[in-house]
């Protein structure tokens, strides 16, 4: 997303989602898909309920000994060979991929997708460093050729035609290629073979990483993440540090529910453990394995409202079921993590202040809690975030002035009273259908995409009044 | 640049201040690694049976191509038929001593060339050699550790003679398996983990394991399901009986 998009505000970047047909035709499709392909997964398997709760109880406890786990972590990486780098921020993870490039001459990385790069914008890092960073999965490299943003956690490219690919790859490859997605494929396929070969660095995210044994677990369907981790001379894994977990037992609990979620299959095509760089005896993989343990907003929530967000899987089932997202889908958000949970993942990274309008875009239905594996109470957190906001006093001056009046009135009889009475008169011009609609001046920013039930003829204390009567 | 000290610090501070968490557990794990190696060996030692069926149906449920043969020496014949059908010639293999028998000696003298991994510790020439082969193959026969019943899901550990690639840069994968490598659950595969990281006799020569469920596929492009992307188009399995 360029800057002068991201300056744009939400409601504006909402609407504009709201007018584009083909998006909304691409979203309710796909959306409708995931949704269904979960759902099926789910029913033919009684265990997984029992698994969530499990799931969910281990991120938990791995979070109350975090710093053990993270610290067993980087020994067992070191132990095997691997080098663990600490990065506090967005821009000290990047600096470490910098410097490890300039220090090794790397002039091409190739990546597997990973929302953690995303998040600390490597590519951009990378380009003008003059390092070549090459996207490898589809969706991804579909995007990158594209100079665009995913708008989807694990289906980036969700908002392209096989005829905009076919015209995108026709032009940025050079050649003639049918809109079909086998011809477009088997393209990207040679096209990225090369790659895969020529590449000096491979560039990956982290789904779990095992402590006990010093695992990186990488979970793919193209197996762009094998590819990454076997062919290019150094690997390199940028991780949030909430990603850690205690043992493989704890793994096969993650793994038995994550795909399931994601894409309603029992496991993604490739579930890749990495234990250290190329080990003796090894015809190939890389010589040098780092991992980044970053922070970048997340450990002051280990205390903080937030804290739950840490136990995101990634997995995408909260935006395929989120009305909001379902209607302007992932780009609308305008960072790096869309729907319910990108929502409190922004709010983590960037802070509040980034999500004084994106904290309402929510019904607050609460589907993002029914399907999220590891039952992730995001409602909750979005109401505590709106709060902030309040609090913070950076919501519009016009909303504050308003809720505060509201406050006032509902804390006095007398003057509850007198505002339903002024209410009644007011709101004649404004009432169609028996709702409130069309409100002038800066109430119109309510009621432009919502009605309201008006003022009623007779209160409720009015008409309790004459029922005690018999 | 935070060090580990000043990272692990600032963690340890915010922790402190967290307040009435409720209390959760980590998975239980097995109590002795070694002890439940040999109950899961012994539970499958008699119902594999029902394991092999179940891993069929649900490797044919995500597009694999399953095959039964007798004895460990019918399986160049199936790897002959898989080269006729895809009209291919290079095959690249896993080293005799992990897969258990030699291709190039059955294969090699009939128009199919056949590339072994080498097994020994192999310099940076042996490496590029290999390399290039295995850029070049078209079909790439491995062993198999684990098959996971309840996914069909082929396990594979890497190391020594049994490169990570073979199963991966070929546009065919065939894996070999037989009832010794059969399991029914994740937590079952779990548990087989624990026990291979704990034992140093058991412990793994290699960097990394493989779980492979189905061939290589994705669905970027209109949600239009489409394999071969970057990994196998096809997956084949060959039960061997008798071993």
């Amino acid at each position: 997303m360029s800057e002068t998009q991201l300056r744009t505000p939400f409601p504006q970047r909402a609407h504009a989602a709201l007018g584009d047909a083909h998006l909304q035709e691409a979203l309710t499709i796909a959306t409708t898909k995931f949704i269904g392909l979960r759902k099926e997964s789910f029913a033919g398997y009684p265990a997984g309920e029992a698994l969530r709760d499990r799931a969910r109880a281990i991120k938990e406890a791995t979070l109350q000994r975090l710093d053990q786990h993270l610290e067993r972590l980087a020994d067992n990486i070191e132990r095997l060979g691997g080098h663990v780098h600490w990065a506090a921020t967005g821009d000290e993870a990047r600096d470490i991929i910098l410097r490890l490039c300039r220090d090794r001459g790397v002039r091409m990385a190739v990546k597997s997708k990973s929302m953690a790069t995303e998040e600390i914008d490597l590519n951009e890092a990378l380009e003008a460093a003059g390092v070549k960073p090459v996207e490898t999965d589809l969706g991804e490299y579909i995007i990158q050729l594209a100079h665009e943003k995913p708008s989807h956690i694990i289906a980036p490219a969700i908002h392209k035609t096989k005829g905009q690919v076919a015209d995108l790859f026709s032009k940025e490859l050079g050649g003639r290629f049918e809109a079909d997605p086998e011809v477009l494929t088997a393209v990207a396929r040679k096209e990225l073979r090369q790659k895969f070969l020529e590449a000096d660095m491979g560039i990956t995210g982290a789904n779990f990483a095992v402590a006990e044994t010093g695992t990186i677990v990488l979970v793919t369907n193209e197996g762009n993440g094998r590819m990454v981790t076997s062919l290019p001379r150094i690997h390199v894994a940028v991780m949030g540090m909430e990603k850690v977990i205690p043992t493989m037992t704890d793994l096969m609990i993650f793994l038995s529910i994550l795909a399931r979620s994601a894409t309603g299959q029992k496991l993604s095509s490739y579930t890749t453990l990495v234990r250290g760089p190329r080990q003796p005896g090894e015809v190939e993989g890389p010589e040098e394995l780092h991992l980044i343990l970053m922070d970048n907003g997340r450990m002051r929530q280990v205390a903080g409202t937030l804290r739950e967000a840490l136990y995101c899987l990634r997995c995408g089932a909260c935006l395929n079921v989120c009305p909001v997202y379902r209607q302007i889908g992932g780009h609308a958000y305008g960072y790096t993590y869309p729907g319910p949970i990108g929502i409190l993942l922004t709010a983590m990274l960037e802070g509040t202040g980034a999500v004084k309008d994106l904290a309402h875009a929510s019904s607050l239905c609460g589907a993002c809690k029914d399907v999220c594996p590891v039952r992730i109470d995001i409602p909750r957190m979005l109401v505590e975030l709106r709060e902030q906001v309040d609090r913070e006093k950076i919501a519009p001056w016009g909303e504050r002035m308003l809720f505060g009046l509201a406050r006032r009135a509902m804390a006095s009889s007398a003057l509850f009273r007198l505002g339903a009475r002024l209410g009644r008169l007011a709101q004649r011009p404004f009432v169609r259908n028996g709702r409130l609609q069309g409100l002038p001046f800066f109430f119109g920013q309510w009621t432009r995409t919502r009605d309201l039930p008006p003022v009623a003829a007779r209160t409720f204390s009015e008409r309790w009044k004459d029922l005690e009567r018999p | 640049m935070t060090t580990r000290a000043e990272f692990l610090s600032g963690l340890r501070r915010e922790m402190a201040k967290t307040r009435g968490l409720f209390e959760a557990r980590t998975a239980e794990r097995p109590p002795d690694a070694d002890l439940v190696f040999e109950t899961v060996k012994r539970q499958m030692a008699e119902r594999w049976p029902q394991a092999l069926e179940r891993f069929q149906a649900e490797f044919e449920r995500v597009a694999g191509v399953f095959h039964r043969v007798a004895r460990l020496e019918d399986v160049p014949d199936v790897v002959r038929a898989i080269a006729r059908e895809k009209q291919a010639s290079r095959v690249l293999s896993w080293h005799p001593d992990a897969l258990g028998l030699d291709l190039r000696q059955s294969l090699g003298g009939e128009g199919l060339s056949v590339t072994l991994a080498p097994d020994d510790d192999p310099d940076g020439e042996a490496r590029r050699v290999h390399r290039e082969a295995a850029a070049e193959a078209e079909i790439g026969v491995t062993g198999t550790d684990w098959a996971l019943a309840e996914t069909g899901t082929l396990i594979l550990v890497s190391g020594r003679g049994r490169p990570r690639s073979t199963s991966l840069l070929p546009t065919t994968h065939v894996a070999v398996f037989d009832r010794h490598q059969l399991l029914e659950s994740l937590e079952q595969v779990g548990s087989m983990l624990e026990a291979l990281h704990a034992d140093p006799a058991r412990r793994m020569s290699g960097a990394v394991i493989n779980f492979i469920t189905g061939p290589s596929r994705t669905a970027d492009i209109e949600l239009t399901l489409t394999r071969g992307v970057h990994g196998p188009k096809d997956v084949h399995a060959i039960f061997v009986e008798g071993r």
